[in-house]
C-alpha cells in the first residue's frame, strides 16, 4: 500500500501549497501607495440603496479632508451566527459599532481597543454623559469605545385609530390605566388590537424588562464583585404580567398575534392594524423606510412611570475599535469616529452637513434620540440643523417634551440575551395560557435566571 | 470477470520489494503503479476524497473532539465529559427531548398509516392510478419553507384566519393554533404530515403494486375474501418496506428542525423546542458566541442514540423477519 | 439486486397483473360500490389536500391584502390584483433570490454528480486495493446525523484550513462542496455500476480504452437512469435547503429564496408576500408537471427494495 499512500500525500502536500500561495496573495491588506486603509462598518445587509448613497457622500467629504485615509466601507450587522465567529476570527471591520448591553463581555474578552488616551486627546472625556460613559470603561478604569447613539423607551400609538375610537391623538395616556382604557376604546370602535407587546426571540424579556423598569424595580442587580443578582419576582414585573393578563383574556384588547418580535410588531403597527406599542424611541426611522409606514399615523409618547425609582430602559451603541489593528490603522480609526459618530453632535457645521446629505439622499433626520453628551448640546444640534429636519417632531412632542423628566437605566449587564430567553418564556405562558400562575413563573424563571447568572 | 481490473493489482503484488532490496524495489513501484493505473485510480477518488475529508470526515471528529473542550474559538481548553453532565442535567434538554418524543409520537399516529391507507386504495382503482399519484405527491413538490409560511398564514387564531374561516363553516369557533402551548405541537405535526405523505404513497403504491400476483390468485384458491387477503399476503409482502420506512421515519423526526423553527421558534413557552432546535439556539443564538462544546456534545449524543436504535430496530426486526 | 432495466410500461396503471381484489370481486355491486366510493373520497381528498393549498396560494398571490384577511375563500370580490407580482419580482427582488436559487441548484448538481460517479466508478470499476476502507468511510457517514457537522462545519467554512484569510461565509462553494459530500449518491451509483455488464468493459479493454475512456465513453452513457436520480435528488435537495444556507450566506444579495422569504416578510405586505411565495414554488412545480414520470419513477424507487 505505499506508493498510493505516497500519492496521496503528495497530492494533499500540492493541495496544500496551492492553497498557501492562495492565501499569502489573498492577505493584502494594510498600506498601499502610502495611505492607511481603514475598513469601516456601514449598514446590515440588505440596507436601502439610498442609504449607501448617503454614506458614499459622506466618504468622499471624510477623503477630501483627509487624504491620507482610505476608506473602505463594509457591510455589518452586530448580530447573527457570523458575529462571534467573526469576533474571534478578527475578521469584522477595523471600526464596528456594539450596542451597550455587549460592551461589557467583550471588555472581558478583550475583543475591544483601548481609545482612553484618544478620547482625552480629542477632550470628550468630560463631555459625556456619565450614566453612558460609565458603560464603556472597563474595570481597569479604561475607556474602550465611543458611545455614539442611544435611546429611550417609548409608546408608540396610532393617531388614526385614536380618532377613531373618539380618542384625543394630541393627548396620549399618561398611566397604565389610561392605557388600558384606550386599547379597549381602540378595539371596541375599530376591532383592532388596541395594545400589543413583543413575546418572541429576546424581545419578550426585552420589553418585560423595559415595563418593570417603568413601574420602579429592576430585574437585576450587578454587583460590586462581578457577579449578578437575579430579582425578577418582583411587584413590577408582576404588575406587567397582570397588566398583559387582563389586555388580552379580560379586554380582549390584545389582538390575536401573541408571537410578535421587534420585525413583525412594527409590521403589525405600520400596517395600521395596532394602536399602541412600547419599543425603543428610535424607530420612527426604520417604521417608514423599511416598513411602509404612513408617517401622518404616527404619534410617541413617554412610557408612564409609577413607583418607587422608575427610569426609562435605555439601550444604545458604541463605535469601537478591533483590538489588533497597528498604531497607525487605530489613529486612522479615531478620526474617523471623530469625523463621522462624534463630531456632528458637538459641532454646527460638521451637523449641517451630515444633515443635509441625509435629508438629500431621502433618508430621515431629526428622529429624537437620547444625547450621548449632555441635554444642551443635543437640544442645540436640532435648532442647527432645523432646516433640514424631515420627521414629524408634532407628532412626537408628548414624548421629546417630557423624556427629559425620566431617569435612562442602563439594561443588565450579565447575561442579558439569556436572561430575555427565560423572561420571553414567562411572557408567552401569560399570553397563551388564560390560567397561567404568575407568582409560580416569576419565582421559576427567578431561579432559572440567577442559575444562569452563577455559571 | 473482473480478472482484467485485477490485472492491476498482480503486478503490483509481483513488485513488491523483497526484504532484501528495498532500494531497487522503491525505484520499481512507482512506474508500476503508475502503469497499473494507480494514478487513474487517485484521479477518479479525489473529488470524493477531497468533499469527504473537508466537510464529512474531519467535521465529524473535530465535533467529538470540541464536545470534550470549553472554547471561545479564540482559546479552547479540554474540560473531559463536563460538557455532557452539564447538558444531561439541563431540564431544557429534558423538555427538549420530550417534545421530540411527542411530535415523533404524534407523527407516526397521524402520518404513519395514512399513507399506507390512501396508498393502498390508489392501487385498487383500475384507473387514475397516475393522476392520484401525481395529486398526493405535490405537496412533496413544495419548497418545505413556502410551505410552511403558507401554513403559518392559515394558522392565524384571527377568527378570519384561514383555518378558522373553515372551522366556522361548521359551527366551531376559532382556535390559537400554533399560539397555544397545547395546539401548536399538534399543528406542527399536521403541516408535517401534509407536507410528507405524498413521498410515502407513491414508496408504499409501488411496493403493493409489485406484490407478485400469484400469491393473490392462490389466497383465492384458498378460500380467501378481501380482508383475508390483506393480512396474509398483502401486509407480510409490504413488511419489508414497512420496516424500513418506521425506522427512517422516526430518525427523520428526532432531527425535525424546520417546522418548530419556521412556526413558533420553539414556542409558545418552550411547547415546540425540539432537540434540533435546543442544538441551534446553544451554538448559533447568543451573538456573543454560543456554547459550542455543549452543542457538539448533544448532537453526539443523538448521533449515538440514534445509531442504537438503528441497530437494536435491525436486530429486532431481523429476528422477526426470520421467522 | 437492484438492477434499474427501463420498465417503461404504457402507464402505472398496467404495472401490476392484479392486485388485492380480484377481477371477480369487482364484478360484485358490493365491490363495485365501494371501488366508486374509494373513487370519490380519493379525489376528495386528493384534491383537497393535493391541489387545495396551491390553488388557494395561486389565488391569493393576486388579491390585495384586505379581500385575502377579511375574505380568505372568496374569489377576487375586489378585482385582481395583478401588480402584487410585478412587486415581488422588482421590489422586493424576487427575481434576484430565483436567480440565487437556480446557481446553487446547478452548483449542487454538478458537485453532487462529479463526485457520486466518480466515485462510484472508482469504488465499482475501477477497485484499487484501499476501495474497501473507502467504502466503509462512506457508508459510515450515513448514520450520522447531519446535525453533528454542524458547528464544525461551520468554523470550517468561516476558515478554511491552508487558506490563511480567506472565508468562504458568502461563497457558493461553501453550500455546493458540503453537498458533496453525500454517501446516499454513492451508494446509489455504485450499486447500479455493480450491475453493469462486465463484459462490456473488457470488451472496451480489449479495444484499448484506458480508464478514462471507459469512464466517459461507456460507463456514463449506460447510467443515464441512476444520473437522472440523482440528478432529481440533487436538485431538489439543494432548492429544499433552509438551515445551511442561513448560515453560511448572511449577505442577502446572495441568498436564495428559501433563506430570503421568511426574512423580508415582515417587511413585505401580505399580498406580495403570497405573490412572492407563489414565484417561489412555480419551478419546482412546472419541473414536477413535466417531469413526472422520472420524479415518481426516483420517489418509488425504495418501492423496489424488499425486505
Amino acid at each position: 500500500m505505499k506508493s498510493p499512500m505516497r500519492a496521496l500525500i503528495a497530492g494533499v502536500a500540492v493541495v496544500a501549497t496551492a492553497g498557501a500561495l492562495a492565501g499569502c496573495a489573498a492577505d493584502a491588506g494594510g498600506d498601499a501607495d502610502g495611505k492607511t486603509e481603514l475598513r469601516v462598518a456601514t449598514f446590515p445587509p440588505g440596507a436601502d440603496a439610498a442609504a449607501y448613497e448617503g454614506f458614499a457622500a459622506q466618504e468622499k467629504q471624510f477623503e477630501k479632508e483627509h487624504p491620507d485615509i482610505d476608506i473602505i466601507g463594509v457591510e455589518y450587522e452586530w448580530e447573527g451566527p457570523t458575529f462571534a465567529v467573526q469576533l474571534a476570527g478578527g475578521s469584522l471591520p477595523d471600526v464596528f459599532t456594539v450596542p451597550f448591553t455587549d460592551s461589557k463581555t467583550l471588555l472581558e474578552n478583550g475583543q475591544l481597543m483601548d481609545v482612553t488616551d484618544a478620547v482625552d486627546e480629542l477632550g470628550y472625556t468630560d463631555k459625556f454623559n456619565p450614566v453612558i460613559l460609565e458603560g464603556v470603561t472597563g474595570d481597569d478604569g479604561k475607556i474602550y469605545g465611543f458611545p455614539r447613539q442611544a435611546y429611550a423607551a417609548a409608546l408608540h400609538y396610532n393617531r388614526d385609530l385614536f380618532e377613531q375610537a373618539g380618542l384625543d391623538p394630541d393627548a396620549p395616556p399618561q398611566t397604565w390605566a389610561e392605557i388600558r382604557e384606550a386599547a379597549k376604546a381602540i378595539t371596541d370602535a375599530t376591532g383592532k388590537a388596541g395594545y400589543a407587546q413583543m413575546a418572541i426571540n429576546n424581545t419578550g424579556g426585552w420589553q418585560l424588562t423595559s415595563q418593570t423598569v417603568a413601574r420602579g424595580e429592576r430585574t437585576q442587580t450587578d454587583n460590586a464583585d462581578g457577579s449578578a443578582t437575579s430579582t425578577i419576582d418582583n411587584p413590577a414585573t408582576r404588575a406587567t404580567l397582570e397588566f398583559l393578563h387582563a389586555l388580552k383574556w379580560e379586554d380582549n384588547s390584545f389582538g390575536s398575534k401573541v408571537d410578535l418580535d421587534w420585525g413583525t410588531i412594527n409590521q403589525e403597527f405600520a400596517a395600521g392594524n395596532l394602536g399602541m406599542y412600547t419599543s425603543g424611541s428610535d424607530i420612527y426611522t426604520a417604521l417608514v423606510r423599511d416598513f411602509g409606514m404612513d408617517p401622518s399615523i404616527y404619534g410617541m409618547t413617554v412610557v408612564p412611570m409609577e413607583g418607587e425609582e422608575p427610569g426609562t430602559l435605555g439601550g444604545g451603541d458604541i463605535a469601537v475599535m478591533s483590538p489588533t489593528i497597528d498604531a497607525e490603522t487605530k489613529a486612522a480609526g479615531v478620526t474617523w469616529i471623530d469625523w463621522f459618530y462624534m463630531q456632528k453632535l458637538m459641532d454646527e457645521d460638521a451637523a449641517v452637513l451630515d444633515a443635509k446629505t441625509l435629508d438629500e439622499s431621502g433618508q430621515a433626520v431629526g428622529t429624537p434620540l437620547l444625547p450621548v453628551l449632555s441635554r444642551e448640546l443635543y437640544e442645540e444640534s436640532l435648532v442647527w440643523v432645523e432646516d433640514y429636519i424631515n420627521v414629524p417632531l408634532d407628532q412626537m412632542a408628548p414624548f421629546s417634551e417630557r423624556i427629559w423628566d425620566q431617569t435612562p437605566v442602563g439594561e443588565p449587564k450579565s447575561k442579558t440575551q439569556e436572561v430575555y430567553a427565560i423572561l420571553d418564556s414567562v411572557v408567552q405562558s401569560v399570553l397563551t395560557d388564560e390560567n397561567a400562575d404568575i407568582d409560580a413563573l416569576l419565582a421559576q424563571a427567578q431561579s432559572d435566571a440567577q442559575a444562569k447568572l452563577d455559571e | 470477470m473482473t480478472m482484467t481490473l485485477q490485472g492491476a493489482e498482480s503486478t503490483e503484488t509481483s513488485a513488491r520489494p523483497t526484504p532484501s532490496a528495498p532500494s531497487a524495489a522503491r525505484r520499481r513501484s512507482p512506474r508500476t503503479w503508475y502503469r497499473g493505473g494507480g494514478l487513474a485510480n487517485f484521479l477518479f477518488v479525489l473529488p470524493m476524497l477531497f468533499v469527504f475529508t473537508f466537510f464529512s470526515w474531519s467535521p465529524i471528529v473535530q465535533s467529538v473532539i470540541m464536545s470534550l473542550q470549553k472554547t471561545n474559538l479564540i482559546v479552547a481548553e479540554w474540560v473531559g465529559l463536563d460538557n455532557y453532565l452539564t447538558v444531561l442535567s439541563d431540564p431544557e434538554l429534558g423538555r427538549a427531548v420530550i417534545n421530540t418524543l411527542y411530535f415523533a409520537m404524534l407523527a407516526l399516529l397521524f402520518g404513519f398509516p395514512l399513507p399506507l391507507f390512501m396508498a393502498v386504495l390508489m392501487s385498487e382503482v383500475k384507473r387514475g392510478k397516475g393522476l392520484y399519484s401525481a395529486l398526493a405527491y405535490l405537496p412533496v413538490v413544495i419548497p418545505p419553507v413556502v410551505a410552511v409560511l403558507l401554513w403559518k398564514f392559515f394558522y392565524s387564531a384571527d377568527p378570519g384566519g384561514v383555518f378558522n374561516t373553515v372551522l366556522g363553516w361548521v359551527g366551531i369557533p376559532p382556535q390559537p393554533w400554533i399560539q397555544d402551548a397545547v395546539q401548536a405541537m399538534p399543528s406542527l405535526v399536521l403541516e408535517a404530515t401534509w407536507a410528507g405523505a405524498g413521498g410515502s404513497i407513491i414508496i408504499y403504491l409501488a411496493a403493493l403494486l409489485s406484490v407478485p400476483p400469484e400469491l393473490y390468485d392462490a389466497a383465492e384458491v384458498d378460500g380467501a375474501g378481501i380482508w383475508k387477503k390483506v393480512w396474509h399476503v398483502t401486509l407480510p409482502q409490504l413488511r419489508g418496506i414497512l420496516f424500513i420506512m418506521l425506522i427512517l421515519q422516526v430518525i427523520a423526526t428526532a432531527q425535525v428542525f424546520l417546522e418548530p423553527f419556521l412556526f413558533t421558534g420553539g414556542g409558545p413557552a418552550g411547547a415546540t423546542k425540539t432537540v434540533l432546535l435546543y442544538i441551534y439556539d446553544k451554538a448559533f443564538r447568543n451573538s456573543l458566541g454560543g456554547d459550542y462544546g455543549e452543542a457538539t456534545a448533544v448532537s453526539v449524543l443523538l448521533a449515538v442514540v440514534l445509531a442504537v436504535l438503528s441497530w437494536l430496530y435491525f436486530r429486532l426486526t431481523d429476528r422477526w423477519s426470520t421467522s | 439486486m437492484t438492477t434499474m432495466r427501463e420498465k417503461s410500461p404504457k402507464s402505472i396503471d398496467s404495472l401490476a397483473e392484479r392486485t388485492i381484489v380480484s377481477t371477480s370481486e369487482r364484478k360484485r355491486t358490493g365491490i363495485r360500490f365501494g371501488m366508486s366510493l374509494t373513487h370519490v373520497f380519493l379525489t376528495l381528498t386528493l384534491v383537497v389536500a393535493g391541489l387545495g393549498p396551491i390553488l388557494w396560494l395561486a389565488k391569493s398571490a393576486v388579491t390585495p391584502t384586505q379581500d385575502t384577511l377579511q375574505q380568505p375563500f372568496a374569489l377576487w370580490p375586489n378585482g385582481i390584483d395583478w401588480e402584487n407580482l410585478s412587486t415581488a419580482w422588482n421590489d422586493i427582488h424576487i427575481d434576484q433570490y430565483f436567480f440565487n436559487t437556480i446557481v446553487i441548484a446547478v452548483g449542487a448538481w454538478f458537485v453532487q454528480l462529479l463526485v457520486a460517479t466518480t466515485a462510484g466508478y472508482a469504488l465499482s470499476v475501477l477497485r484499487p486495493k484501499y476501495a474497501g476502507i473507502l467504502n466503509a468511510l462512506v457508508l459510515a457517514t450515513l448514520f450520522i446525523p447531519g446535525i453533528v457537522l454542524l458547528v464544525p462545519l461551520y468554523l470550517t467554512i468561516v476558515n478554511p484550513p491552508f487558506l490563511g484569510e480567506v472565508n468562504l461565509l458568502n461563497n457558493y462553494l461553501a453550500v455546493w462542496l458540503p453537498m458533496g459530500a453525500n454517501a446516499f449518491n454513492i451508494l446509489l451509483v455504485k450499486r447500479f455500476f455493480d450491475g453493469l455488464p462486465r463484459e462490456v468493459f473488457e470488451a472496451a479493454k480489449t479495444d484499448g480504452a484506458g480508464p478514462f475512456r471507459l469512464f466517459w465513453s461507456i460507463v456514463l452513457p449506460m447510467s443515464k437512469p441512476i444520473l437522472g436520480v440523482v440528478s432529481v435528488f440533487a436538485i431538489i435537495a439543494a432548492w429544499k435547503d433552509y438551515l445551511w444556507p442561513m448560515l453560511v450566506l448572511p449577505d442577502p444579495a446572495v441568498q436564495p429564496l428559501s433563506v430570503r422569504l421568511p426574512a423580508v416578510q415582515s417587511q413585505t405586505e401580505l399580498d406580495v408576500f403570497l405573490a412572492a411565495l407563489a414565484i417561489a414554488t412555480l419551478i419546482p412545480i412546472a419541473m414536477f408537471l413535466v417531469f413526472q414520470s422520472v420524479f415518481l419513477r426516483s420517489a418509488g424507487l425504495g418501492g423496489a427494495v424488499k425486505g
